[in-house]
Order: structure tokens, then sequence, then C-alpha cells
């Protein structure tokens, strides 16, 4: 039995690592048990509601998420100015908006209908593909100017490059645009504080329709990732960058073509989610990406780095864990960035490979 | 012949993006004000509402003039009919995209279209400044007029001067004796001259000594923050620059400390009344029991896994100290108020004292940076940062000194923090925030990773210049970030390069990661 345990080889580092997971997974479920069982203090409709704003914010985490797995796949490094294309993406959209809403609608003969009223799915489409591509755009420039330069590199130098950009970037947009926050301008179809009422238990929950908007069509932009990425040709050089540089470049795959491509992808998805956050939650200003970039950091680590279906998960469950995690454990929701960050740290201390992550080799961790 | 017209639309391109960018951001405006001031012209015209045209003419020409100067590529020598080609074209298209950006900007102006609400820096003064107070195809004509010649004329000028001297050659030369002049016997003879020595610490010293006394609280309020940043800078530059372990949430130790320090000495919100110096060596150990806590569990984690869950280490420590969960332990979002002051020789101490007391400890905190860098730890520690697998090869056991590294690191920040509070008599959660952490940092990399006289030059560049340069202070941290990218891009190993990373070293290093030159090693 003793021989057992010494050949288990346990330093202190491990022993202390794995007492601190066991209190903190008692703290929890004593938590947990008292918020639900003794306080009881939330009805079934709060919950509801809990869930449904932990799956839109999850969707949109998803989508962040999937940007830094597909950069980290391929360079092994943190881009940590996508929160920032993800920003330059919300003001893409609400420019959009604002200037389908400024003109009035041709042949209406209604001065008071606007552009934006008249035609509000193909403005929604236009919004979205614009504030998409101007953060796509951006992702192939940050690559070219601030990355490619850096290639080779020392893997503290380009994290320190993309720290300088996420500066630079966000500065920029405040000089630019200004520091004041500013509101969406929803067509009236999906106007904020508008939707379904669904009965739960004796009191009802309202269903969004900008939420439901934004999961669906984050659902649908997952769904055609994934597609591309398992069955187009794009796809298939993409997972072979991702395996081994050179022997890609050996096959006749043209590397920085596939790195930059990378980056316009995952500037893409992060603009849509960009402009998703300012139609569902309105207000916003040029820090607007920088928490949910941290955030979906933690999702794509939470699903194991690296990973395209885990990002995807991690999103939806960091979003879950953020909305109802302060409820469940009973504390203000002041908290819940805490909470986000404390599941980061904990991720990485007990299962730095993720939840579905294969356990990376030296070299890539 | 195509490959000049190439070039000279490229460096067009860029210019005309910068330029309209700077525009944008109402950075024009300024950098004229700058120049008029430099060149000593009037402030304002007759009229009040008009600023004189001539400091912005100068500017434009100014911008042509650089992009005439780098069409022309570095070391390259072409013909004279390819300059002038470079130089042309390159002038050309800035002038006609930032004139068009112009007219089409000035023509909605004039028709009373207002941007304000989405372009704050294209307001009625500023366009009319843009547009030289005239219509907008003239100022639009001007701009290319002025992009074109100049362009053509800072071509032309570089030609020259690599023809006429062999300017390249030269500079190089000077670059290197400049670089030397340490290596010199003179220099060598002088230095190790034990009274020459002796008599430069104690000259150096009076000098320290007095100038707080001679410039007033303005500079010593600008200085204090200055050596504060050094103290802050030497701690991380532990961490970063020897260990190699970048960490992103170093002003969670600092918020400990400082907060540590002011509730224990300010009457509100618990009243302990402690003993001042008592506090301060509180307020250090409890910054290294918080390394000691973050870092047991995470100094695992290598490189970005590491920077990213220190700086969620940060923010928490941040969002822990306003919720109001810890509201009653550390007074919120109000911050705590009169916090302790030291007193010396019956009074309080004043800024004089403090600048005093913080220089001491910038040079004492230098001497024990140095004596560690030179000690076997500090050793250990370059070769966890040269290497971590070959560093635990060879026998050094890398978990201990990180760890080590990350509490000698917080108890910098510690120390830093409790005398930052004493000083404001103010502590609130906004002042931890990310920035400060990055604000480091930058102090640490462009100064040089490891380099200890790059740190106090990083700290006079980063946190002493911005506030001389008043006029420019919203523009600092865009500059920060394009400089760090530009700095990496460029110069990796920092302004004042420690001795471990001159002569190329980092770069060699850093090449000999790069999957790149596998072929070329093997």
């Amino acid at each position: 039995m003793i021989k057992k345990f010494q050949n288990l080889n346990i330093t202190w580092g491990t022993a202390l690592r794995y007492i601190a997971g066991i209190i903190v997974v008692i703290y929890l479920l004593w938590r947990i048990l008292q918020t639900t069982s003794i306080q009881g203090s939330y009805g079934p409709d709060t919950w509801m509601r809990f869930l449904i704003t932990g799956l839109v914010i999850g969707g949109i985490y998803s989508l962040i998420a999937i940007g830094y797995t597909l950069v980290y796949g391929i360079l092994f490094m943190i881009n940590f100015a996508h929160g920032e294309v993800m920003m330059l993406g919300t003001f893409a959209g609400y420019f959009v908006l604002e200037a389908f809403a400024a003109i009035s609608a041709p042949g209406s003969g209604n001065q008071n209908m606007s552009l934006l009223n008249t035609y509000p799915v193909a403005a929604l489409v236009i919004t979205f593909f614009v504030g998409a591509s101007v953060s796509a755009l951006i992702g192939y420039l940050l690559e070219k100017i601030a990355y490619r330069p850096l290639r080779g590199a020392q893997r503290l130098i380009p994290l320190i490059s993309a720290i300088g950009a996420s500066i630079f970037l966000q500065n920029a947009a405040q000089l630019l645009f200004g520091p004041q926050r500013r509101q969406y301008t929803n067509p009236d179809i999906l106007w904020r504080g508008t939707g379904w009422m669904i009965p739960v238990g004796d009191k009802s929950v309202m269903l969004t329709y900008t939420g439901t908007f934004s999961f669906i069509l984050s659902m649908l932009l997952m769904a055609g990732l994934l597609i591309l990425v398992k069955k187009t040709r794009l796809g298939k050089s993409m997972r072979a960058v991702a395996e081994n540089k050179q022997a890609a470049a050996l096959m006749g795959i043209d590397v920085d073509a596939v790195i930059s491509k990378t980056f316009i992808i995952s500037g893409f998805l992060a603009g849509a989610a960009g402009v998703m956050w300012g139609i569902h939650n309105g207000l916003f200003n040029h820090y607007v990406g920088f928490i949910p970039g941290i955030k979906a950091f933690t999702a794509a680590v939470l699903g194991g780095v690296g990973n395209i279906p885990g990002a995807m998960v991690g999103g939806m469950l960091l979003g879950l864990l953020e909305s109802l995690g302060p409820a469940i454990l009973g504390i203000d929701f002041q908290l819940k960035d805490v909470i986000a960050f404390t599941i980061l740290i904990l991720v990485l201390i007990f299962r730095p490979s993720g939840l579905l992550g294969e356990t990376l080799k030296e070299d890539k961790v | 012949m195509i490959t000049s017209i190439k070039d000279g639309l490229r460096t067009g391109l860029t210019t005309a993006i910068i330029f309209t960018f700077l525009i944008l951001i109402g950075f024009t405006s300024v950098a004229a004000n700058i120049i008029g001031d430099v060149l000593g012209n009037p402030e304002a015209l007759n009229d009040e509402s008009q600023l004189p045209v001539e400091n912005l003419l100068i500017l434009i020409g100014l911008a042509g003039f650089i992009t005439g100067l780098v069409t022309i590529r570095k070391g390259s020598s072409p013909p004279w009919i390819d300059v002038l080609l470079r130089g042309l074209t390159g002038g050309i298209l800035a002038g006609l995209i930032v004139g068009i950006v112009i007219y089409i900007v000035g023509s909605f102006h004039m028709e009373g279209v207002d941007f304000r609400a989405y372009l704050p820096n294209l307001g009625t003064a500023q366009l009319g400044y843009l547009l030289f107070y005239s219509t907008p195809l003239a100022a639009s004509t001007t701009y290319l007029l002025y992009f074109t010649v100049f362009s053509l004329v800072g071509a032309l000028v570089r030609k020259t001067l690599t023809m006429l001297t062999g300017l390249s050659t030269q500079l190089k030369n000077l670059k290197s004796r400049v670089s030397n002049w340490s290596d010199t016997k003179v220099f060598k003879s002088f230095a190790s001259n034990q009274l020459f020595q002796a008599g430069l610490i104690i000259l150096v010293g009076v000098g320290l000594y007095f100038l707080p006394l001679v410039w007033g609280s303005y500079w010593n309020y600008i200085m204090g923050t200055v050596a504060i940043y050094i103290l802050l800078g030497l701690g991380l530059n532990i961490i970063v620059g020897f260990s190699g372990q970048l960490v992103l949430g170093y002003v969670a130790f600092f918020a400990t400390g400082a907060y540590t320090f002011a509730l224990l000495t300010a009457p509100e919100p618990h009243a302990v009344g402690l003993n001042l110096w008592v506090a301060v060596g509180l307020s250090t150990l409890v910054s290294i029991l918080t390394g000691l806590l973050l870092g047991l569990p995470i100094l695992r984690l290598r490189g970005d896994y590491l920077a990213i869950v220190t700086l969620g280490f940060g923010e928490i420590v941040r969002i822990l100290i306003r919720s109001d969960l810890l509201t009653p332990l550390t007074n919120g979002p109000k911050g705590v108020t009169n916090v302790g002051q030291p007193i010396w020789r019956g009074h309080i101490f004043t800024d004089i004292n403090y600048m005093h007391l913080l220089m001491l400890l910038v040079l004492a905190g230098l001497f024990i940076a140095k004596r560690l860098k030179d000690s076997r730890t500090g050793r250990a520690w370059i070769a966890i940062r040269e290497d971590q697998t070959v560093a635990q090869a060879t026998g050094v056991d890398t978990y201990k000194y990180k760890i080590l590294a990350l509490l000698l690191g917080a108890a910098f920040a510690g120390l830093s923090g409790a005398l930052f509070a004493s000083r404001n008599q103010f502590t609130g959660p906004e002042d931890f925030t990310l920035m400060v952490s990055v604000n480091v940092l930058c102090i640490v990399i462009i100064g040089g990773m490891g380099s200890l006289p790059g740190i106090v030059l990083g700290a006079f560049v980063l946190k002493g210049l911005p506030e001389l340069l008043r006029e420019l202070a919203d523009y600092r941290l865009l500059a920060f970030g394009a400089l760090l990218v530009v700095m990496m891009i460029v110069r990796p190993e920092g302004l004042w390069p420690g001795q471990n990373n001159k002569k190329g070293k980092m770069a060699a290093f850093t090449n000999s990661l790069g999957e790149d030159n596998l072929e070329e090693r093997a």
C-alpha cells in the first residue's frame, strides 16, 4: 500500500493542488445545497430567465472563443487583441444601422419611415456582413502588421506585440469615435425588450427577439464554420498547417496564406459576435471588447484551446455558469466576472488541456 | 522601373492611411500647434477663432518629406530617374487620397452635415482649420501639391545624401563608436580610478539631495510617480526580466500593498492606527503572501497561460475590492481616505521628504536587484528564462526559483503600494486597473528585459515624458500600444539592453527557437 503511494510520485505541489481542489469542491457543494434547498429565494421563472441569458451570452462567447482557438491551433499564440477586433465590428455595425435609420425610405410616401424599418431583413443582413467584414479586415491587417514579422520569435514576443495591438486598437477607437457610450438603433421588428412570453409556473418569462435571433445566428455561423473546417479544401489545409507547418509547406500548402485566412475567419466570427452584442445589449463603447475577449479566452481554455468544438462547448458552458453561477452560489451578481476568472484559474490548474482537449505536448503548451 | 512605381505607391498608400487616421483622431491640429510653438509663430491670427495655417502646411510638408525619404529603401541607391519616380508616385498617391478625403468631408461640411456625433474630431473648428478656411477644392489641391512637392524633395535629399557622403556608412561608424565608448581605454582607466568613483558618487548623492529642495512640488510629484514606477519596474523585472515569467496581474500585489497600508493606518473604516513603519512592513508581507497564494498553484504554467491567469487574478482583486461583499473591509468603490502620513522630526512628511525617501528606496532597490542578478539565484533565473528544460536538466529547481522571483517581485510591489497610498493620502479600486500592470510591463520591456538602467530609462520615458507633454496626454496610450508592437518588431531587446542580451545574443537565441531555422542547424 505504502509502496503504491510512493510510486504515484506525489510532489508537494500536486498534493497542495489536490487538497485545494477538494476544499473548493466541498465548499461549492455546500453553497449549492444551501441556496437550492434552504433559501429557495428564486422561483422557476427566475431560473428560466438566467438560463436564457446564459444561452444567448454563451453563443456570443462561443463565436469569439472560436477565434482564439483557431489562431492558437495554428500559431500557438494568444491573439490578445481579438476582443478589440470584436469591438470594431460592434462599431461598424452601429454605423451601418445608423445610416439605415437616417435615410428615409424612397417611395413609401411616409417621411417617418426609415430605410431600416422598410427593409429590416436586408438592413440586418448588410449590417452583419459589414460588421463582420470590418472585423475580418482588422484581423487580417493585425496579423500582417503585428504578428507576421515576429513569426519564429520567442513565445513572449508575439504576445507582447498582441498586448500592444490591443491597447492601440482600443485607444484608436476611443480617439476616433469618442469615449461616450452609444446605443444601437434596432429595427422595430427586433426591438430590444420585446419578445414572446413563455409561461413558467404561475408567472411568465420573456424570450426576447434579439436573444433568439442572436442565439440562432451564432448556431448557424458555428455550423458553417464546422462545415468549412471539415469539408472544404481550405479547412483541410488549415488542419494540416495546425498539425505541422513544415510538412504542410512541403505538401504545397501556402502556409502564410492559410494563416491570413485563419485570421480573416476568426475576425469575421468575432465581428458577427460584436454586432450581436450590440443588437442584444444595446449600449457599448470602446471597452466593449475587453471583458468578452478575456471571457471568450476563458471559454476556449475551458473547452480545450486549439479545439473548435471545445470552444463552442466552452463558450456555452461559460455563459451558463456566469448567469446561473451567482444564483446557485448565492453570491452577488457583481461578482460574475470573478466566477469566470476563477473558472479559468481552476481549469488551468487542474485540467490545462480543457474539457475536450487532448493533452498537449510540452512544446505546444 | 515598375518596382520603383510599386514601392512609391505602397509608401504613398501607407502615408495616406496614417495621415487620414491622424486627422480623424484630431492629432493634426495638436501637432500643428506644437510646430507653431516650436517655431514661435503667433498663437492665433487677427481673428481669434482662426489658427495660423502655415503650421498645418509645415506639418503636411513634413509628412510629404518623410514619405519621400522612406520611398528609397534602406541601403539602396537607385538611379536618379527611379528616385524621381518613387518620390513622385508616393507623394501623388498620398496627396490624392488625403485630398479626396478632405474634399468629401469638406463638401459635406459646407452643406451643413455635422460629423461630431460620430467622429468627434471633425468639429467645425477643426474642419475649418483642415480646409485652411477656404473651399474644399482649393484645400484638397493644396494637400496634393504639398505632398507631391515635398515627397519629391524628400526622395532627392535622401539620394543626394547617400551619394555625397556615403552617409549610411558614416552613421554606422558613429553608432559603433558611440556604443563602444564605454570600452575605450581612457574611459576604463577613469572608471576604475577609485577616487574618481567616490567623487562621482558624492556628486550624484549631493545632487539628488538638493534637487527636490530646488525644483518645487510639481516636479516632486512627477518625479515621485516616476520613482514609484521605477520600484514597480524593478520588482516586475525580477519576475519577467530575470526569470522570464510573463505576469500580467502585477497590479494585484501593488493593490494589496496599498490597501493593507491604508486600512492599517487610516481612521476609516477600521481605525487600527498602527505604527506606520510596522504597517509598511506588514503591507510588504501581505503582498508576499498574496504572491505565494497565487504562485504555488500556477507557476507550473508557461508563457501565455501564465499571462492570462495572472491577468484574471489582477482583475479579481480589483473587482473584489470594490464589491459589496468586501465593502465592510475595504470601503468599496469609495476607497480609503486619510491614509497615514509618516512623521519626521515632529512634522508630517512633505513632498521633499517623500522624494528623498523614494530616492533612497530606488537606490536600495537598484542595489538589491543588481546583487540578486549577479548572485547564484540570478544566474538560475536567467537560465530558466533562456531555456527552462535545459535549466532543469542542469539541476536548477525551476519551481522554487520561479516562486522566489514572484515573491521578491511582490515584495517590491507591496512596498511601492504602501508608499503610493501614503503619498496620495488616498487609495481606491480604480487606482489598480489593468493599465497599471501594462504600464509597468511596458517599462520593463521598452527599457530592456533584465536590464536595470533600462528600467530607470523606461520609467522616465513612459511616466515622466507624458507628464511633460501635457498636450499629447490623450495620445499617450495609443503611442504605448504602437510602441510595444514596433519595439517587438524592430528592437525586442529594449532601448537599453542588459549585458546578457547585448550584441544580438537575444536575437540569436530567439532565432534558434524558430522552426524555420531547424534545417539550417541540422
